[in-house]
């Protein structure tokens, strides 16, 4: 029975992928047949992936390694996608990391078009802001606040209908 | 932090909250952040606030966007326009849909809280009538968004 995750490459295929500070990762072939543009960089010997360094890629293509049977989803899955708010207990665990390295995952991720890594980390970093006041979001991420005082107010009263719901 | 592309942005707060029972009180709070976030947020949060326009608080932000023109309608029946300085945004670009039913629930959630009594049913039937048109006047001059727009009156 096809589940969706039959493609081309055979188990003992790899590729070579490198890292934008030049580290090469041998990689189980199936996993860049099922992301195409991991598949354009197969290449070796000069052709690496831009704007990703080795760090990063060893986590993006460990995510890959393990979620490697999943089912292929479909463009109408994207609804499913945004109802089911769990993550798995293994996801947790790998994106347990520091905030640099997951906003670092999100970008490769949006990057590469890793599709469900990106929602993922989207996911988390939206169940980190979850029932939080501007002020500990501020803080949980290290941002700056750059509204004027009378901007900010003048904003809250504008909006301030969105708490009653 | 380091800073992720809009397109991110925009899929941590449009994606995974929709269902949540806090969802626009989650937006709203992010949106207060900083103002980059704050742009990402707003056509996110008004998409749906067609649904509520029931709520004198968003209807204050509604009068306030009207333009002189539709203002004029709205200057005999005294009191009924808010004081404020023009809104921030543009906010009724970003709504997607609304209905004269809750434009109806709104403007007489409005006239109640401005304690506007009126007496005779012609006169009470005149000043909706009058407040509807300057609002849905507004709506189609700036609802660059609408998509679904049901008069059922």
């Amino acid at each position: 029975m096809d589940n969706g995750t039959s493609n081309s490459a055979s188990e003992n295929e790899t590729i070579t992928l490198k890292s934008c500070d030049g580290i090469e990762f041998h990689i189980d072939a199936r996993i860049a047949n099922r992301y195409t543009l991991l598949n354009n960089w197969n290449g070796g010997e000069s052709a690496c992936i831009p704007n990703v360094n080795g760090k990063v890629l060893e986590k993006v293509l460990e995510w890959c390694e393990h979620h490697i049977n999943d089912p292929q989803l479909n463009c109408g899955d994207d609804d499913s996608r945004r109802r089911n708010t769990i993550i798995e207990e293994w996801d947790e665990n790998f994106l347990s990391c520091d905030q640099d390295m997951l906003f670092e995952i999100i970008l490769a991720a949006n990057y590469l078009e890793i599709k469900p890594l990106l929602d993922l980390g989207c996911k988390t970093v939206a169940n980190m802001m979850k029932s939080k006041s501007p002020e500990e979001i501020r803080s949980a991420f290290n941002i700056d606040n750059d509204y004027t005082p009378e901007e900010e107010e003048q904003f809250r009263k504008e909006n301030e209908w969105a708490e009653d719901y | 932090m380091i800073t992720l592309p809009n397109e991110c942005y925009y899929q941590i707060f449009s994606n995974h909250w929709y269902y949540d029972h806090n969802y626009h009180r989650d937006l709203f709070s992010c949106s207060l952040v900083n103002r980059h976030w704050c742009k990402v947020i707003m056509p996110i949060l008004w998409t749906v606030a067609g649904q509520h326009f029931n709520n004198i608080k968003l209807i204050r932000t509604l009068l306030l966007t009207l333009n002189a023109e539709e203002q004029t309608l709205l200057i005999p029946f005294k009191n009924i326009l808010p004081n404020g300085p023009k809104p921030l945004f543009e906010y009724t670009s970003y709504i997607t849909m609304f209905s004269d039913h809750d434009l109806n629930v709104g403007i007489k959630n409005w006239l109640h809280y401005k304690r506007y009594e009126i007496e005779y049913d012609d006169e009470r039937c005149k000043i909706k009538n009058v407040n509807k048109c300057s609002w849905i006047a507004m709506l189609l001059r700036t609802g660059k968004n609408i998509k679904y727009l049901i008069l059922d009156e």
